[in-house]
């Protein structure tokens, strides 16, 4: 089984990620504790006991902001590496190739960007959200890149 | 040495002694209108190292049922493991198991 996979992503979507990546670590670095993107990013892991919860934010939220920093910096990495210069032609494509543990901090960052798109929409179980609002472009394709990232790494296959 | 072993009558005596001690926690994911359902698959398989069946079938109680356990035992464990899905960008809580 190999242990890297290989993938190529369109050069706007390169960008677009460099972006989105850096976007994402400006949300998690931020001193304001009143984002709620940042409270999706860390949720209330005790509903029902707000002493436990408070420790429980006290003792984790730190370790679980830095380890996604750090999931950030390794996607970044990786694009940084294949970013294209100048202005890019939409149509080339860019070969990517990335270990198990790249693959790993990728669906991480993704699945984080999508949250905060997400809380920045208002997507929630009982609210409508703006289809048409640009953000939600973003918010599927998104979507669309960590399918195919889990199945280009199904462990089936 | 190799019939006591086999007896194991320490062990079934500190089992009897102190079930209070190990009050069994769970952590328990619950669903959200984000994450991918195969993301959340993925997300039990790569972390607690369940089958592809089991972790589907969690997946989908999550999904039907608003929320589900993925785990339980000490307390410290569950929360350890509500932490690692909050790094996935799951929701897990952790609770006492009823009972």
């Amino acid at each position: 089984m190999s242990e890297s996979t290989s993938f190529s992503l369109g050069a706007l979507e390169v960008t677009g990620l460099i972006d989105l990546v850096a976007q994402l670590r400006d949300v998690l670095e931020s001193p304001s504790t009143a984002d709620p993107a940042l409270a999706r990013l860390t949720p209330n892991a005790y509903p029902d006991d707000a002493e436990a919860a408070r420790e429980f934010r006290r003792l984790t939220e730190g370790d679980i902001t830095a380890r996604r920093l750090k999931d950030a910096e390794v996607m970044a990495s990786s694009l940084a590496a294949i970013a294209p210069g100048g202005d890019p032609d939409p149509s080339l494509e860019l070969p990517l190739q990335l270990d198990a543990a790249q693959v790993g901090s990728w669906m991480r960052t993704l699945a984080a960007m999508r949250l905060v798109i997400a809380t920045r929409l208002g997507i929630d179980a009982d609210t409508a959200y703006d289809a048409k609002d640009p953000a939600y472009g973003i918010y599927e394709w998104l979507a669309y890149r960590l399918e195919s990232l889990i199945e280009a790494t199904d462990l089936d296959s | 040495m190799g019939m006591m072993a086999l007896a194991t009558p320490d062990l079934d005596q500190e089992t009897r002694l102190s079930p209070a001690a190990v009050t069994p926690w769970q952590t328990v994911v619950w669903d959200d209108p984000v994450n991918l359902m195969s993301y959340v698959v993925r997300v039990f398989r790569d972390y607690f190292g369940y089958t592809k069946e089991h972790a589907t079938r969690l997946m989908l109680s999550v999904h039907n049922d608003g929320q589900a356990v993925v785990a339980e035992g000490a307390r410290e464990q569950m929360e350890l493991h509500a932490a690692s899905m909050h790094d996935y960008g799951l929701w897990a809580t952790v609770r006492p198991a009823e009972g």
